[in-house]
């Protein structure tokens, strides 16, 4: 249960930091760790494949298009008005969810407990990942390689232009 | 997946992420790097599909699926011609920078081989996107206001069909409990209920036709072939759009066939895209003044016929699918090829300003007609084959309109592509053709390479059909 907890405050810190940081790149970075917390969790309740699909489009492909994108409008975000004022009521919030759940969460987690063992197939993230999917890995790994170039193709022209 | 051919997809990417570092300080080495992989891997699979010892024994030896192993070669021969040609139409003062463009030549060519090997639909999917992402920055290469538009088009066009499968590929976990093909295949044959099956399955193809850029989901392909940089034209046209998305509907296709009446409306509403996209892409091919426009029209044509074959089903059919697929990128690539060359050679591609290019470009005049007499279907070159097996099987599974009509809109596609021909190459020079000159030799290699091929695969087409039926019919499709 410890385990579960720690993944949900992770999981909860990296989503209000995603929200409230003024770096949009860590934004995007926090919105990744989000997505690994959850398949973990989502791993833990024996759901593997969600789990594994999850991890590879939240965390892998998804992260590669919104950095591309921060790339991309990097120089005009300082020219931007920041309309951020709002956002300074998430930690208020975010106590009064955390207060709630203290009450309502845990038992309600400890209920799915017992789904999680009745559902469970005794598949470990390590054989799904590498005796089931190993070719999906690869494919991220391509997929992350072209990002990679994508970004190295169109960004030095838009530099060298202005 | 299949293990064996594995390095086919490891090697180049590994190209990919070399040549970043190696070519860092000499631009050249990119070129080289890309062109020598390719040739390997191209050496390598051709010892496995011409060795004598494996034609004589009708490939008993080659365990591999055949169709994979064909669609590979097509793959590394387009993607070579395609990096030879650029390494020397990029020129000293391009705005193309060399490192990345090899790299996302090599990663997409990669990603196709991911495509032909996987083993089920989600692999498929992930290559796919892979594919998706490199071909939108590639056609960008040239940072032109055209080829900004036409990615963009590419990009929004091509998500929903990504959404569509990505659906389909849920819903059929959900009901099959499975995506690997294998599987999908037992489950139909042990005769559970297949309607949520069906539905899935549908929904990906949808998806997939969309990617071919089928009539009337078409609209990107024009805009994204006119506007791409040259030779990223020849190789989308060539390859890339008929592995992202044509492929993968043959590859369902094959399936429907064990679906057996019950998926019998789905695979005629293919049909009926197949011939619109047939009648659509050569009537509209007629009006066009831009050169690679047109090309952009007749391969929708062309691919009409790979779908309406891949709707029929039979065997038959889809041998002429595939065959079909295989002629389809050796004559587009020399057309784009020869419309890159024209770019260079006349600085332009619009056929209004064009005439007489026969004098100042004569191997590109010949290239030319080899391969527009191969698309429109004259005897003995390639297309010729393809065509006609596609119309035997139309004819004999008792699609006879289809079979007609798809006899009289090849003589639709000569037409336009003698139009063409008369237009740019043949009548009076104009003001750009004077001041044209024939493109270097090197430039001229690849094309001329794969014009002997279309000779050869129509000369020597008994041995391809034996290839066809032994590795292909007899293993998959029966």
């Amino acid at each position: 249960m410890t385990y579960h907890t720690l993944l949900f405050i992770l999981v909860a810190t990296a989503a209000m930091t995603a929200v409230m940081a003024r770096n949009l790149l860590l934004s995007a970075i926090m919105l990744a760790l989000v997505s690994v917390g959850a398949s973990l969790i989502l791993f833990d309740f024996q759901a593997p494949w969600a789990a594994v699909f999850e991890l590879s489009v939240c965390a892998g492909l998804i992260t590669v298009l919104f950095v591309s994108a921060v790339s991309l409008i990097r120089n005009e975000e300082g020219k931007v008005k920041d309309l951020r004022a709002r956002f300074y009521a998430m930690p208020l919030v975010i106590a009064i969810v955390a207060v709630a759940t203290w009450f309502y969460g845990i038992p309600f987690f400890d209920s799915l407990k017992n789904c999680a063992l009745s559902g469970g197939r005794n598949n470990s993230l390590g054989s799904i990942l590498w005796d089931i999917r190993r070719f999906d890995l690869l494919g991220q790994v391509s997929i992350l390689a072209a990002g990679v170039f994508v970004i190295n193709s169109i960004f030095p022209r838009r530099k060298k232009q202005k | 997946m299949t293990t064996s051919l594995l390095a086919y997809l490891l090697i180049p990417l590994f190209t990919a992420i070399l040549i970043p570092f190696a070519a860092r300080k000499r631009q050249k080495l990119a070129d080289i790097l890309a062109t020598v992989t390719l040739l390997a891997g191209l050496i390598n699979i051709g010892a496995i599909l011409f060795n004598p010892a494996n034609i004589a024994n009708s490939f008993a030896g080659v365990p591999e699926d055949g169709f994979a192993l064909l669609m590979i070669f097509v793959i590394y021969l387009v993607a070579l011609c395609v990096t030879f040609f650029s390494a020397y139409f990029i020129g000293e003062d391009s705005k193309v920078n060399r490192v990345p463009y090899y790299s996302l030549i090599m990663t997409s060519v990669a990603a196709m081989c991911g495509i032909v090997i996987a083993g089920d639909f989600f692999t498929l999917y992930i290559f796919v996107e892979v594919l998706a992402v490199t071909s939108f920055a590639m056609i960008t290469s040239d940072d032109s206001a055209k080829g900004l538009e036409g990615a963009i088009k590419y990009f929004l066009l091509t998500f929903p069909a990504s959404l569509l499968i990505l659906f389909g590929i849920a819903f059929l976990m959900l009901t099959a409990g499975t995506f690997s093909f294998e599987n999908i295949k037992i489950i139909i044959a042990s005769g559970m209920p297949v309607g949520p099956v069906v539905f899935a399955v549908s929904l990906i193809l949808l998806g997939f036709l969309i990617k071919s850029g089928v009539v009337p989901f078409h609209t990107w392909t024009p805009d994204a072939y006119e506007g791409a940089y040259a030779p990223v034209s020849a190789y989308l046209a060539g390859i890339v759009t008929k592995i992202s998305g044509v492929y993968a509907v043959i590859k369902i296709s094959i399936m429907f066939r064990l679906f057996e009446i019950r998926a019998y409306h789905t695979a005629d509403i293919l049909m009926f895209l197949g011939m619109l996209s047939i009648a659509v892409g050569a009537l509209a091919a007629l009006r066009q003044k831009e050169f690679k426009r047109m090309l952009a029209f007749s391969s929708i044509s062309q691919i009409g016929y790979i779908i309406l074959a891949a709707g029929m089903g039979t065997p038959l059919a889809i041998l002429g699918a595939i065959f079909h697929l295989v002629n389809h990128a050796t004559f587009k690539t020399v057309l784009f090829l020869n419309s890159a060359s024209l770019e260079k050679g006349a600085g332009t591609s619009d056929m209004r300003k064009l005439g007489g290019m026969e004098h100042s470009m004569p191997w590109t005049s010949w290239t030319s007609i080899v391969a527009l007499l191969s698309t429109a279907g004259v005897p003995p070159l390639s297309g010729f084959w393809s065509k006609l097996i596609i119309i035997i099987a139309l004819w004999d599974g008792g699609a006879k309109t289809y079979a007609v009509l798809a006899l009289l809109f090849s003589v639709v596609t000569l037409a336009y592509f003698l139009i063409m021909q008369k237009n740019i190459f043949f009548g009076k020079p104009t003001e750009a053709s004077r001041n044209a000159r024939e493109v270097r030799p090197a430039m001229l290699a690849p094309v001329v390479v794969m014009c002997l091929l279309i000779v050869a695969l129509g000369v020597f087409f008994p041995y391809i059909y034996a290839y066809l039926v032994e590795t292909i019919a007899a293993r998959i499709i029966l």
